[in-house]
């Protein structure tokens, strides 16, 4: 395939916007290629979306579209001869999902938290997602065994672990959802900060916390940590904030890449001491990243409208329902984590909503580099990623982000500095905020850039981005990154025009790390006697089955392996 | 000798079961209860597929038979595809891609069993957890309307009553257990508290449990569904003493007066619980893949049962969508009935209403809903000779495996056999068409 | 005013759903079009005419001028007047689900009886059902907050179980019986019911629900006075207290 004459941005590989051609080979990009011709003449080019933070598979996701038939009948789309029906808007069912991530120009999605013990249901809706490659980040922060060997202090065991725990859940990475939290929620309980004990277990978070980050270094994983804080959600949080990101300022990362990546930072930037005097901290969380260099974020940002909340934060979530008197779904899963779904709706009157709306954005516009900040909504919980075209036209939009503002509760402008801010984001920092920089923070090297041997994703959008004035003309902006013009995976055109063409099936990523044989020894004494006495089943049904991942990419990690002398 | 095995009869999916092979047949099982035995030993079976002519069932070869089923879901425009619940996801998979294809309606077992739960759930959502948190943490355990004694016999031992775990060594000593029931069940016997309510009073009795448990006691009357207010408020106080309670119901809740309001009542008392101590609620599931059916229709067509594909977009809408109502009201126009007794487990009207349009079987044994077959295909059995994945009661999903071999197809076969006759029949008409 | 008579050429076996009958579609179409209009039943896309002789005057006219009689069995015809906002949809019989579903004006009146979900997610205008209407009469969609939020529904017989669930506004009156659970999960609204029903205002937070006749009343309800209404007694009730409502619920104490 040959894509001719399109405006590129390829940041990643110093390409901001030149004119010139694109050649796929063989599912890659390529220096030459023959084939089908795609005329992109002065159009945008970027490599294909990559999502970093979503959830979309599992059960958790399958929990929120069971108890929301309210959402299934949204967005019903028939069956047509390429695709399967659609439904849902905050919960789309597994098709939907992969039409409209394809429809929009993105390529690759990473299912944000998975427990172990229940990812084979993970792997089998991920399977049924069409077009989009993906992976599945396993859950770690709650553990029995991660904080036995953290209270221990058994860093090789801990490692041998998070191996055992990624091979068995075929998981991509290492996540952490307000460590401690889920196993207090055990109980009915949570962990107020860092350094609380959590009950019957005499670890604390921040131990948690430093145990995996050591250990992920250990194993060479591509991705960091993936940290969900402890106190999301609450006022006054962004100290919590502050403190677990200078737990980890010391370690040393094993790749060229951060030592932790934050989730749905806005979450967790908040300020004052209860929801009558809360306020953004933003710009403090922004003069940290700014200031340090070992940590990334996405954004999380939130959108008016409905929403689903769905995160292995339990206690939140039980406190999202009572606040907000929804239906609460709650899951804990046995020696592993907990989790709730609780569905939602953001409103502009509402001053919490209207201050939480701009965390995001301010986020965004302060930290100064980029290549820290992912352009994210945590699907479903902040809006669904149907909407990424909204955040992106109010990054590189100060008109639209003021006549925003004009409509909202009229405190916001007291309680955060979103009005005040003149920076506008450009084609190359969007590249890199929804491109180059979430594959470089997964460590998917692959993904994210159009340079050869890259993976053949490509999306092509309606606009001329030498012409338009992305301040002004945003909404002519927004409707051309809703859909785009053209979508190529692995080097097929997948859809034109909002239309699908084909659907091919996406691979799904997960990472084997070796480990030495005799720590795993060691480790499966533990395991063997939490199967026998507190798990609900054996052992020998435990891991996801091959069955499970028909369209596997393996990368392998781990301790150099040493070789025998003979 | 296989081991760790997964038993292929209820929802509690025991997956310690060993399974001894002898010349390719199942010779000993041991661990499971006898209904699981009894399943994984097998007994007689159809041995060919059979097609209704003149009135009588005439064996067939398979593709004969998938030619015929093709045909009648064609020519159907309602037809109605129902069971699921004992066969695997994978087929499941494909029974759906044969639904959206010919324009059926697609619906579970749990129309008759734990449907009104489901309902329940889209009013309230389910705070719930897996097994392993009631065996390691639950020192309150109720069984309201069910009665596992005799409908789960291996679930006290692995996950309930007389589980043992890190928060309960203690096992059975260390907890109350609690039934409430319209009659004294063999669980209710060996229970430390039975409450007996009057037949059709689950909800006002959860109603005013709720409000003695929220301290708002003085609204209530003296006695609530055939229970003295006194009692009641015991019972309020044992349940906010939990250290860690659950609550299992099942089809005495589900089906009796109230239906899904019972369920979402319960739902909300549970979550009330929630502000003095830890609870959850967990639904009995029967069948051993009820709850795989829903979980795959769910992420399928964003609805776990009663789904109309007709008009090509999912519509669900359960008093209408559902297998009964439509039988009952002779709105389907063919039926492909898999994994499931229809007629044996049909209320009566619904289960005649079968008699009058054409029927398609696919099971490995006989069963009443042969005699009104049109259609009848023996496949092999999932968990014994084919594998495939399986949702426990909690959602959980574990994969069954294969023992032995069988001469059978798989159910996943059948459907894929009927959906290429479809396609098949499809062409020849639109090319005769051209 | 611009008359259409509408009457099914044989009975349905498989129900139709022929959402397409509303004043509003009518509105601009020739009798022609309108024939040509899509119905369903089952998996089978059909024209109007397929199954209904469409006969009246030819010329278009707006939905507020338009009466569309239906004459004959049209109980197994579902979404009939779906969404419309003016006009009138005459029913010389019964009618199947569904009727009158998201109505936001206009008048749906039915010389028979409804089927089930009479006017579900009404948001204005007007029902009559000279019979009886079947469960789930001005109720909502699974898993919605809201159902009804506006309009006027009246049924002279009785109403089957589920009546106005998810009520937040407008009125139903029922002259007969209404089934179990009328007014569950209410937020707003008024419903009266001429006979007896069961467990009224399960979960209500707001509006009133009055029953002549007698009814079960949940144990979480608080009784307060007996109240008069056009000279007849009434207890009166607060709740739902589990869920601490301020809905009202007024009961009627025997014949005075």
């Amino acid at each position: 395939m040959i894509i001719k004459g399109g405006i590129v941005y390829d940041p990643a590989n110093g390409i901001y916007g030149d004119e010139m051609d694109l050649f796929i080979d063989k599912g890659r990009m390529a220096l030459q290629a023959k084939g089908e011709v795609i005329d992109a003449s002065g159009l945008l080019v970027m490599p294909g979306g990559v999502d970093a933070h979503t959830h979309i598979a599992g059960k958790k996701v399958n929990t929120g579209r069971i108890m929301s038939p309210n959402d299934s009948r949204q967005g019903t789309e028939p069956r047509s001869a390429v695709c399967r029906p659609s439904t849902g808007y905050t919960v789309p069912n597994c098709y939907a999902m992969g039409y409209r991530y394809a429809r929009m120009g993105y390529t690759t999605a990473f299912e944000a938290a998975t427990p172990i013990l229940e990812a084979r249901h993970t792997h089998e809706e991920l399977e049924e997602i069409p077009i989009i490659d993906k992976g599945a980040l396993t859950l770690f922060g709650s553990n029995w065994q991660v904080m036995e060997c953290v209270r221990d202090k058994d860093l090789s065991k801990l490692a041998a672990y998070v191996a055992w725990g990624l091979r068995s859940a075929r998981g991509y990475g290492v996540k952490i959802v307000n460590p401690g939290g889920g196993e207090a929620w055990g109980f009915g309980a949570n962990v107020k900060g860092i350094n609380d004990t959590v009950p019957n277990f005499d670890v604390t978070p921040a131990e948690i916390i430093m145990g995996l980050a050591k250990a992920n270094e250990m194993l060479h994983l591509p991705h960091s940590i993936h940290l969900h804080f402890n106190n999301l959600g609450k006022p006054g949080n962004y100290t919590t904030a502050i403190e677990t990101l200078d737990l980890l300022k010391d370690i040393k990362p094993s790749r060229m890449r951060q030592i932790v990546h934050v989730a749905h930072m806005q979450f967790s930037a908040y300020g004052g001491t209860s929801w009558r005097d809360f306020e953004s901290k933003a710009p403090v969380i922004a003069d940290y990243f700014n200031a340090h260099s070992h940590a990334t974020m996405d954004m999380g940002q939130m959108l008016f409208g409905s929403a689903t909340t769905m995160t292995a934060d339990a206690p939140l979530e039980y406190g999202n329902a009572r606040l907000t008197h929804n239906k609460w779904s709650n899951h804990d899963i046995e020696l592993e984590e907990s989790s709730g779904v609780v569905p939602m709706n953001y409103f502009r009157k509402m001053l919490v909503n209207a201050v939480q709306w701009a965390i995001g954005l301010e986020l965004a516009l302060l930290v100064n580099d980029p290549w820290k900040v992912l352009m994210t909504t945590d699907h479903p919980n902040g809006s669904p990623f149907v909407n990424y075209p909204e955040v992106i036209t109010l990054l590189m939009s100060k008109p639209k982000r003021d006549a925003e503002i004009a409509t909202l509760h009229e405190q916001v402008p007291k309680r955060t500095t979103l009005a005040g801010i003149e920076r506008e984001l450009d084609w190359t920092d969007i590249s890199i905020m929804t491109r180059a920089a979430p594959a470089r923070v997964l460590g998917l090297d692959d993904k994210g850039h159009l340079g050869p041997g890259a993976d053949g994703d490509v999306s092509i959008y309606n606009l001329r981005p030498l012409e338009v004035d992305t301040s002004l003309d945003h909404a002519i902006v927004k409707k051309a990154l809703a859909t785009a013009k053209y979508t190529i995976k692995g080097g097929v055109l997948v859809s034109k025009e909002g239309q699908i063409l084909a659907t091919p099936p996406g691979r799904t990523f997960w990472v084997d790390a070796a480990v030495p044989q005799a720590d795993t020894d060691r480790l499966m004494i533990d395991l063997e006697e939490k199967f026998a006495k507190y798990y609900s089943i054996q052992i020998a049904n435990y891991a996801v089955q091959d069955a499970y991942l028909p369209h596997a990419k393996v990368i392998r990690a781990g301790l150099p392996i040493l070789s025998e002398v003979a | 000798m296989i081991k760790d095995a997964v038993c292929s009869f209820c929802g509690c999916l025991c997956d310690d079961i060993n399974v001894e092979v002898e010349d390719g047949k199942v010779k000993r099982v041991r661990h499971a209860c006898r209904l699981g035995s009894s399943k994984i030993m097998g007994h007689d079976r159809m041995q060919s597929p059979m097609i209704r002519k003149d009135g009588v069932l005439v064996a067939s070869s398979f593709q004969e038979a998938y030619d015929r089923a093709a045909q009648i879901l064609l020519q159907a425009s309602k037809p109605l595809m129902y069971g699921w619940a004992s066969t695997s996801c994978e087929a499941a998979k494909k029974g759906i891609l044969l639904a959206e294809e010919v324009g059926a309606v697609l619906d579970s077992t749990a129309t008759v069993c734990h449907g009104p739960s489901v309902i329940g759930i889209e009013e309230k959502g389910l705070p719930g957890a897996t097994l392993g948190q009631v065996k390691n943490r639950a020192d309150t355990i109720v069984f309201w309307g069910c009665n596992p004694a005799e409908a789960h016999p291996r679930h006290s031992l692995r996950y309930s009553s007389n589980s043992c775990g890190r928060f309960t060594p203690q096992g059975r000593e260390g907890r109350k257990i609690i039934v409430i029931d319209v009659r004294e069940t063999k669980t209710a016997k060996n229970a430390d508290k039975f409450v007996r309510i009057t037949p059709g009073s689950d909800y006002e009795v959860i109603s005013a449990l709720r409000m003695l448990v929220a301290g708002k006691g003085d609204t209530v009357p003296d006695e609530v569904g055939g229970v003295p207010k006194v009692d009641l408020a015991d019972l309020a106080d044992m349940l906010k003493a939990a250290k860690f309670g659950a609550v299992f119901f099942g089809l005495g809740i589900t089906h009796s007066r109230g239906r899904y309001k019972n369920i979402d009542n319960a739902l909300s008392l549970v979550a009330e619980l929630n502000s003095h101590t830890k609870f959850v609620i967990m639904p009995m599931r029967g069948h051993y893949n009820v709850g795989g059916i829903g979980q795959v229709l769910a992420w399928s067509s964003g609805y776990p049962m009663s789904v109309d594909f007709t008009r090509g977009g999912p519509y669900f809408n359960p008093g209408e969508t559902a297998a009964c109502d439509l039988l009952a009201r002779g709105d389907a126009d063919a039926a492909l009935i898999i994994a499931a007794d229809a007629v044996s487990n049909f209320p009566r009207a619904t289960a005649k209403a079968l008699a009058n349009i054409p029927v398609i079987q696919i099971d490995p044994y006989e069963n009443p809903t042969t005699l009104l077959s049109d259609v009848v295909i023996p496949c092999a059995v999932v968990g014994v000779e084919v594998e495939g994945t399986a949702y426990r009661m909690d959602g959980l999903a574990l994969r069954l495996r294969k023992m032995v071999d069988s001469s059978f197809p798989s159910d996943e076969e059948i459907l894929m056999g009927i959906l290429e006759s479809v396609h098949k029949q499809r062409q020849l008409k639109a090319n005769e068409g051209a | 005013m611009r008359t259409i008579t509408i009457t099914p050429k044989k009975a349905f076996r498989i129900s139709v759903e022929a959402e397409n009958i509303s004043p509003d579609k009518f509105a601009s179409l020739n009798i022609e079009q309108i024939k040509s209009l899509t119905v369903w039943q089952g998996n089978r896309k059909i024209m109007l005419s397929d199954l209904f002789t469409v006969e009246g005057d030819d010329a278009p006219d707006k939905a507020e001028e338009t009466t569309i009689r239906l004459a004959g069995d049209f109980f197994q015809v579902k979404r009939i007047g779906e969404g419309m906002t003016a006009g009138v949809v005459e029913v010389q019989g019964s009618i199947g689900m569904h009727a009158g579903n998201n109505m936001k004006g206009g008048l749906l009146s039915i010389a028979g009886n409804a089927d089930d979900w009479l006017a579900r997610e009404m948001r204005g205008g007007k029902v009559v059902v000279m019979g009886n209407a079947g469960n789930y009469a001005g109720g909502g969609y699974r898993g919605e907050k809201c159902g009804m939020r506006g309009g006027e529904i009246e049924v002279k017989g009785s109403a089957g179980a589920y009546l106005g669930e998810h009520l937040c506004g407008g009125s139903i009156r029922i002259g007969g019986d209404a089934g179990d659970f009328p007014g569950a999960a209410n937020q707003g609204g008024t419903i009266f019911i001429g006979g007896s029903t069961y467990l009224p205002g399960a979960e209500m937070s707001k509006g009133t629900i009055t029953v002549k006749g007698e009814a079960k009343v949940l144990p979480s309800f608080q009784r307060l006075e007996i109240v008069q209404i056009d000279g007849l007694a009434f207890q009166k009730y607060a709740g739902d207290n589990v869920d601490n409502g301020k809905g009202e619920l007024l009961v009627g104490v025997g014949s005075s």
